[in-house]
């Protein structure tokens, strides 16, 4: 009886209808993140991945040996093969985001983001894996079956109605337990560390000259507000890596987390890390509601015209 | 308090629908989900059991193959506690030194740091030693960056100056003194400059 009642469970998790627009959003954002990691990089795109590049090619190879799935090792090694590459990537980045050939350009970026990584895992952050992993299930997610080009052709071809369709949110789930995963790793890694306990990580963390990035009030940054914020962390982490999926607690973790990303945004320079992991949030908005907000924008719209 | 599917809809919306999926085809879905669960849980968690980390082993090729491998340990178990910043000395030809700094973030403007931090992870990276196998190829780079046929560089050396970052015992921030240490002496070859 329990285990008939798991696999139910089970089944209604990873395969029961919904409505695709929370992981059709979550590509649009996707897609501009890639987009603006790799335009970010194009001063440097020689630099990192070039034929004489701040890492070698045969070095990445000893330090991070076994087959890999890497476009670079395929291209012949010079700058204009690898420039044509990034190009390809940037392109491909671009046609993921309005949804035009949606599975074509997701494998196709998958493979750019892991390429780029392989070639050079050594300038990468945890915003850039999270990319990384996500992107390789959201190839198997129905990413192109709400607000894309694919739909419109598809209706206009007479194959699909105005109403989006329902489908299997297997994948989608997937992204999500990436992202409450990263959370709960990161809070059993912290657990184990002395200062994590003892409250004192931030004071170490808010004193890297490398890390910081706008100016942050002295009241902040006195031992006191950096021991709570030190003990807040590890609280909200826990919980967003845990409670996130108690649906009465889901609103209030995600707002508290939208805040603490966008604090540390403020506060810290590593780039789009903290838009990599905010774009996963979409994926835990009721499909209900996002017809609401989106019904509330299309109404406004049109007002407005 | 229910736990409850996020983003689901009603239960007469969700059968509304008779299922896309073939048996074979949920099959092998849920074996795929199964697998990837069980493996990317093992391989994140901070665990040293016996039975995860030969799991780990199992699914390394997979993972390293596939992009799947992952950490997430930011600023832990325990935070950096130094501030450091790496320079490159150059010996040319003619027996002239010259420094060179790699991109420091606290030196650069609001915009360059943005789309500079790379050279951060690439510096945090260099500065460890299991990484040390980066250290020619960034000598060779710096030689590169400083190549005039007329005096060329002969040697490369990488250093880190490093300052700790010190609690005082009523809590307030202190500096330590800048140190250095010289940790890598490349002689640069002909062949590095072209």
């Amino acid at each position: 009886m329990k285990g008939k009642s798991l696999l139910e469970a089970w089944n209604a998790f990873f395969f029961a209808e919904q409505s695709p627009t929370p992981i059709a959003l979550f590509r649009i954002v996707y897609g501009v993140l890639v987009t603006a990691t790799l335009l970010l990089l194009r001063p440097d795109w020689l630099a990192w991945f070039g034929a004489h590049a701040w890492v070698s090619l045969p070095t990445m190879h000893e330090l991070e040996p076994g087959p890999r799935l890497n476009l670079f090792v395929w291209v012949p090694q010079n700058d204009a093969w690898i420039s044509a590459l990034f190009w390809m990537f940037l392109a491909s980045a671009l046609l993921l985001t309005v949804g035009f050939l949606t599975r074509l350009n997701s494998v196709l970026l998958f493979l750019c983001l892991n390429s780029i990584q392989q070639r050079n895992l050594y300038i990468t952050h945890g915003g850039d894996t999270f990319l990384r992993v996500a992107g390789f299930f959201l190839i198997f997610a129905p990413a192109g079956a709400a607000f894309s080009v694919d739909r419109l052709i598809r209706i206009w071809r007479g194959k699909e109605g105005a109403a989006i369709g329902p489908r299997s949110p297997w994948a989608q789930r997937m992204i999500q337990f990436e992202l409450s995963l990263l959370y709960f790793v990161t809070f059993c890694w912290k657990v184990q560390g002395v200062p994590w306990i003892q409250g004192t990580a931030l004071y170490y963390v808010f004193h890297l000259d490398e890390l910081q990035r706008f100016p942050l009030p002295s009241w902040l940054v006195n031992p006191a507000m950096l021991k709570l914020g030190t003990w807040f962390t590890l609280v909200l982490e826990f919980s967003l890596g845990v409670l996130i999926w108690v649906r009465e607690l889901r609103y209030p973790l995600l707002a508290l987390g939208v805040l603490f990303h966008l604090f540390l945004e403020y506060a810290t320079n590593v780039p789009l890390f903290q838009w990599d992991v905010l774009s996963a949030y979409i994926l835990f908005v009721d499909p209900a509601d996002i017809d609401r907000a989106t019904n509330w924008l299309r109404a406004r719209f049109v007002a407005a015209l | 308090m229910a736990a409850q599917i996020p983003g689901s809809l009603t239960n007469g919306t969700r059968n509304g629908r008779a299922s896309t999926w073939g048996a074979a085809g949920r099959v092998a879905i849920n074996v795929f989900l199964v697998f990837h669960i069980l493996a990317i849980a093992c391989w994140c968690l901070p665990a040293s059991n016996p039975l995860i980390l030969t799991a780990r082993e199992f699914v390394r090729p997979y993972f390293v193959w596939s992009g799947l491998f992952q950490s997430w340990d930011m600023f832990s178990p325990t935070p950096k506690a130094v501030n450091t910043y790496l320079e490159a000395m150059i010996i040319r030809k003619d027996g002239s030194t010259e420094f060179w700094g790699f991109p420091r973030m606290e030196l650069l403007s609001y915009a360059e740091r943005y789309y500079r931090e790379r050279y951060r992870k690439y510096e945090e990276n260099l500065l460890d030693s299991r990484y040390s196998a980066l250290w020619p190829d960034a000598a060779r780079q710096v030689a590169r960056l400083h190549a005039n046929p007329a005096d060329p560089p002969q040697t490369v050396m990488l250093l880190v100056r490093w300052s700790n970052i010190v609690q005082r015992a009523d809590g307030s921030f202190e500096r330590s003194p800048w140190d250095a240490h010289v940790f890598f002496t490349y002689a640069v070859k002909p062949e590095d400059l072209q």
